[in-house]
């Protein structure tokens, strides 16, 4: 081979990796983002069974049900509509009626949303950024 | 003391502009004296930003409420530790310190710089005072640590207690020593863009200021994980949260520099790349400083945030990034560029390892700023979490792990792949022994597992046949391969061990992600349960209180096989009164490499309480390869001939020379 | 003594001037004294033929060591020789000194720039008055020159590490009272009396903080302590003076106003209770021509002394018309804490705890349990011995 030709094949096939690595990133992108929804965002939308999204809202006053062991049940509201959660495990600390969460998980066919990570940040006056931005878009939470 | 401190730090925003402009000019015109300037006062500057920072550290150490910031972050009852580490486990505070370890980055270059070009030299703290002027400006205008209250209150707001924690006074300082570390090798970068050429010791320079940076990040990100893992009570090490991603992406882009470095300066080749990847990593350094105090992507991670302190950072972030960009794409093409090479040798495998590191980078990158675009464009809200980066991280990573070994073994300019792989026979054997055995003996192991195990296997025993090959295993007696072993360059190490470090941690992550085993269920006191093995046996809860806090402390015990209690283990629930802020302390028991965590949920109705308990094999070889990598830095480091750039000046390379009475 | 402050004050900010002034001029020197020397001949290239020389030693050190074949060194030493060529070739451009002028202008200004901007920008951000107010030393300072937050704050740290002094709890109790904190107030006058006995002083002290952690009522509690205070020291003005409160306070108007005429003829001149005392005596005296109607107010000592002329029956069902009337107020009107006090005291007087802890339970769900109201009205209720129902 010549420089020139040796040149060529090592640009070629940095390339060819490139262009195979942009086609993965833009696949996973496309089959793993997982959508922002609001309780009341949820009637527009059309979801698939078992797609994954994240459910943000507040937990509504006086719906947590702590059922045997380490079952919970609780709604997300964002004051308009809500929404039963179910989720197996240890609820983080802060997490408390009527403050900010955000879940992750799907729908069952019985349109009970099963989560399987529910995440409240590590911080008294959080409120998770998208549920703060729907919020106030909607005009029932004021940062004070 | 207060006040001299808050002049200080004016004072020393006063003389980055000087350095700014004063040496550059020099450099331009061909003024010795005005080049002259960057030096002292760098040195100057530095000295001034620690007397500030001292200041700040003095008011949170005597509770002086009378500092704004004292007040808000820290609370007279406070341990002496915590007020210390409270200097900088807030917003302005941790500003300071960026800026403060930025101006001591500044002053070494001046010290340690005397034997640099002059020219080169003016210019590198030309830039470094640019990047300082602009940053101090940035604490003075928008996050002013010394803001006073004239009537103070008698008591603080407290710090934020996730923060109250040994991690947090070793975490934050050396992530910014990693990131702000790299703003020399991105000076050095812009300087020789300026200059128009690229000396021969810009690689020697670059390289260890590179590995130093490099050093301390892999430290801090480590830290930073395993602080995660304890303190939050979840049990995960790493989350892809953007804030991970932000201290993640100049590492890997750090690491592509590191290797890029090593070509340019052994084979003056990649010149321009290496240039544009000193540039890229400090530029995702300031990205992610901007990603973490903006508050613009959602975050676990609790940081103050405020939009006027996003948009300041972002117009930073547009004119270092964008100007040096520009700067590069204008002068790229008037600097000498380096010649080809072939393809299988040590430089182009170093070739590979950039390739793939800088693609990850990219990955890592499309994925933390892909919702933001996202949301920009249709409004739409998503969220990219772990599975993205699982698949897309994943496959980048695997084939560059399995290509590690070969590096090293490879020659430079002209290499011999069918040697270096009857070179790496054993290391091979080795793993593939491993997948078998993990295949064979382990209940429930899958066939990624078991590769993923014979992976990390074939990485540490690549890194250890390049130190036997290097020292002439097999072809020279034991006694003179030990003579040969101990005379290798303290590089040859730095590479062995900070391979060797790769392969640890690969072996911990396989381990975990592979193995893991998750029991949540409630108990009471009195009940057991057992998991990978363990029996445990839970003691109830008792109220306990702490200087700060009340808490539950739910003791558990650990019972071997005879069923006596062989050790105990405590998690607690912690509750934090000034803050009224809630806590989990996880209970963390070390069966070495593994480890038995226990996090406790809530009460339940029947008098029990919601246990959750993990089993998680080799663990702690996760972080125990980071530290080990960092360790090979340092060895690196170490290395006299990238301690010292250019040599002195009259330092005879004869006198140099190590006298081993090896047999020549 | 007084005079400490302000001269502190200003030897503090002397101090920070001339401290600023010197910082000034160090970081000043910093930039002047490499201008004003004399520069060093350098050249670039000298650099890079050091670095090629370095690297071929390495060569040979590598080559010695025997990490590269003898082949792959004779190969880097060409190499390394093609560079020192490369080098040799490529121009001798070193640059002599252009801009002389500008550059000393250049220089001067960067020597003035620091003061300028320094001052400048220190002159609008900066808080040179307000000096260092470290805890420890806010707290051991004068208390001359304390704020009473800050005395607070001293005793408390003090008792906490000393809280069998009796002294001090004394000293603190009449501030906590002052200060509105009634329920601090009531723990440090019982620890005063009980490590330093009692006296007239400190008994009516503890009565008029349980009185007024109970929202100004006089409970059975606090006229106990009243009394006791009377026992210690006959006449003691605060004790009589709140016990006849308590006589006004149980409808006992004329009673009430009688007590304090007595007190106020054997007041001393000069007394600080004379106008308070004097005040109550009008206020009674209108109340009592009012004849106590409109107002939410349970059955007066003149309807009681009107009933008891009357027959049994007549007189029970006078009272029960009364407190239902009362009752039916409350219905229409509950925000009226001393409304339902009344209903929940008369009700008990009836012998109907039943009544009662109704009373209390409405007028807490009135009041809210959670407020400053709601909880004294409840503390008050429990001295009557009505407890509230459990949540």
């Amino acid at each position: 081979m010549t420089r020139k030709q040796k040149r060529l094949s090592v640009i070629a096939g940095a390339l060819a990796f490139l262009g195979a690595a942009t086609g993965l990133t833009f696949y996973a992108l496309g089959q793993k983002a997982s959508f922002f929804y609001m309780p009341a965002d949820l009637q527009a939308a059309t979801l698939e069974p078992g797609q994954r999204i994240r459910l943000g809202g507040l937990v509504e006053k006086g719906t947590i049900v702590r059922g045997q062991g380490t079952e919970v049940a609780f709604s997300v509201t964002d004051m308009e509509s809500s929404v039963p959660v179910t989720y197996v495990g240890i609820l983080p600390d802060l997490f408390r009626e009527e403050q900010g969460v955000i879940t992750e998980g799907s729908f069952s066919p019985s349109g009970v949303f099963v989560a399987d990570s529910v995440l409240a940040k590590h911080d008294e006056t959080y409120m998770p950024k998208e549920v703060a931005d729907s919020l106030k878009a909607k005009g029932v939470w004021q940062e004070n | 003391m207060v006040e001299t401190g808050h002049f200080a730090l004016v004072l020393a925003f006063a003389l980055a502009l000087v350095q700014s402009v004063v040496p550059l000019f020099g450099a331009r015109t061909g003024n010795e004296r005005m080049m002259a300037v960057g030096g002292p006062v760098a040195i100057t500057g530095f000295a001034l930003t620690a007397l500030s920072f001292a200041a700040l550290t003095l008011a949170y150490v005597q509770s002086d409420f009378s500092v704004a910031n004292v007040w808000e972050n820290s609370h007279s009852l406070k341990p002496m530790l915590y007020k210390v580490t409270g200097t900088w486990g807030n917003h302005e505070g941790s500003m300071l310190l960026w800026v403060l370890i930025l101006m001591l980055f500044g002053a070494l270059v001046a010290v340690f710089g005397s034997n640099l070009p002059a020219t080169l030299r003016a210019n590198v703290l030309a830039v470094q005072g640019w990047i300082g002027a602009a940053f101090l400006l940035f604490i003075l205008a928008t996050s002013n640590p010394f803001v006073r209250i004239v009537d103070p209150p008698i008591e603080g707001r407290d710090l934020n207690p996730i923060l109250q924690d040994i991690g947090l006074a070793v975490h934050p300082p050396m992530l910014y020593l990693g990131y702000v570390g790299f703003s020399v090798c991105f000076s050095f970068a812009v300087a020789a863009l300026i200059e128009g050429r690229i000396d021969a010791a810009w690689a020697r320079w670059v390289r260890p200021w590179t590995l130093a940076a490099w050093m301390f990040l892999t430290g801090g990100i480590a830290m930073g994980s395993y602080w995660a893992y304890y303190e939050l009570g979840w049990g995960g090490f790493w989350f892809w949260d953007p804030v991970e991603n932000a201290s993640f992406m100049p590492w890997l882009a750090g690491t592509a520099l590191l290797h890029s470095a090593i070509v340019m300066e052994k084979r003056s080749a990649l010149k321009i790349w290496t240039l544009l990847l000193a540039i890229l990593t400090f530029s995702l350094s300031l990205l992610g400083t901007f990603l973490v105090r903006s508050g613009v992507l959602t975050s676990v991670h609790a940081f103050a945030t405020d939009p006027s302190r996003g948009v300041f950072i972002l117009c930073i972030l547009t004119l270092f990034i964008g100007g040096s960009l520009a700067l590069f794409a204008i002068r790229a093409g008037s600097l000498t560029a380096g010649g080809v090479f072939h393809p299988i040798s040590r430089e182009g495998a170093l070739v590979l390892n950039n390739l793939f590191l800088t693609t990850a980078t990219a990955t890592v990158l499309v994925g933390t700023l892909y919702p933001l675009v996202v949301e920009a464009v249709t409004g739409d809200k998503i969220s990219v979490g772990a599975p993205f980066f699982n698949l897309t991280f994943g496959p980048l990573m695997v084939p560059l792990l399995v290509v590690v070994p070969f590096g090293p073994v490879l020659a430079w300019k002209r290499g011999d792949l069918y040697g270096a792989g009857q070179r790496l026979m054993a290391a091979f054997a080795g793993a593939l022994l491993a997948v078998l055995v993990v295949m064979m003996f382990v209940d429930g192991a899958s066939v990624f597992a078991a590769l993923g195990i014979g992976l990390a296997v074939w990485l540490i025993l690549g890194a250890l046949t390049d130190l036997a090959l290097k020292s002439g295993f097999g072809r020279v007696s034991g006694h003179v391969m030990l003579h040969r072993l101990v005379g290798l360059p303290r590089s040859v190490f730095g590479t062995a061990l900070a391979h060797f470090g790769v392969g640890l941690t690969t072996l911990g992550l396989v381990g975990v992600l592979s193995f893991e085993q998750e029991k949540i269920l409630a108990m009471r006191p009195g009940e057991t349960m057992e998991i990978a093995g363990y029996t445990l046996l839970f003691d109830g809860l008792t109220p306990a209180r702490g200087p700060n806090y009340t808490e539950e402390r739910g003791r558990f015990e650990l019972i071997d096989a005879d069923g006596e209690a062989e050790s105990e283990l405590v998690s607690s629930k912690r509750f934090y009164t000034a803050r009224q802020m809630p806590t989990t302390e996880a209970g963390i028991k070390t069966i070495w490499p593994s480890q038995l965590y226990v996090s406790l949920g809530d009460p339940t109705a029947d008098g029990g309480v919601v246990v959750r308990v993990w089993w998680k094999p080799l663990v702690t070889l996760i972080w125990t390869g980071g530290l080990v990598m960092m360790i090979g830095g340092a060895v690196s480091l170490m290395d006299r001939r990238l301690r010292v750039g250019a040599p002195s000046r009259g330092a005879r390379p004869a006198a140099e020379k190590p006298s081993l009475g090896l047999p020549t | 003594m007084l005079a400490g402050r302000p001269r502190l004050f200003i030897e503090n900010t002397m101090l920070f001037w001339v401290v600023a002034a010197l910082l000034t001029f160090g970081a000043s020197l910093a930039v002047l004294l490499p201008l004003a020397s004399r520069p060093k001949a350098d050249s670039t290239d000298a650099h890079d033929l050091e670095v090629y020389r370095d690297q071929l030693s390495e060569i040979d050190r590598d080559a010695a060591r025997g990490l590269i074949g003898d082949a792959e060194a004779e190969q880097a030493r060409a190499e390394i020789a093609r560079r020192i060529l490369r080098l040799d070739a490529t121009g001798k451009s070193a640059t002599a000194p252009r801009f002389a002028g500008a550059g000393r202008a250049i220089g001067a200004a960067a020597v003035l720039a620091v003061p300028l901007i320094s001052w400048g920008v220190y002159a609008t951000i900066g808080s040179p008055g307000v000096p260092s107010k470290p805890l420890e030393q806010r707290l051991a300072q004068n208390p001359a020159e304390s704020s009473v937050e800050e005395l607070v704050a001293r005793a408390e740290a003090h008792l906490a590490a000393n809280p069998s002094d009796g002294r001090g709890w004394d000293v603190l109790a009449p501030i906590y009272l002052r200060t509105g904190r009634s329920a601090e107030a009531v723990t440090a006058y019982r620890n005063a009396i009980r490590l330093e006995g009692a006296t007239a002083d400190r008994a009516a002290g503890l009565g008029e903080a349980i009185m007024s952690a109970a929202g100004g009522i006089v409970s059975a509690e606090a006229q106990a302590a009243f009394e006791r205070a009377l026992v210690l020291e006959e006449g003691h003005a605060k004790a009589r003076y709140y016990l006849a409160v308590a006589l006004a306070q149980e409808g006992r108007t004329a009673e009430a106003q009688a007590a304090w005429r007595s007190l106020a003829d054997g007041l001393p001149e000069g007394s600080p209770w004379r106008e308070a005392v004097e005040q109550a005596i009008v206020a009674a005296g209108s109340r009592l021509t009012a004849g106590e109607s409109g107002a939410a107010s349970g059955p007066s000592q003149e309807d009681i002394d009107q009933a008891a002329d009357m027959p049994a029956a007549d007189r029970t069902a006078m009272i029960e018309t009364m407190v239902a009337g009362l009752d039916e107020r409350l219905r229409q009107n509950p925000q009226d804490p001393e409304g339902w006090s009344r209903l929940v005291r008369s009700y008990m007087v009836l012998g109907k705890p039943d009544a009662a802890k109704d009373a209390l339970d409405r007028g807490l769900k009135a009041l809210g349990p959670a407020t400053e109201e709601g909880k004294k009205f409840a503390e008050f209720a429990a001295t009557l011995g009505v407890a509230a129902a459990t949540e």
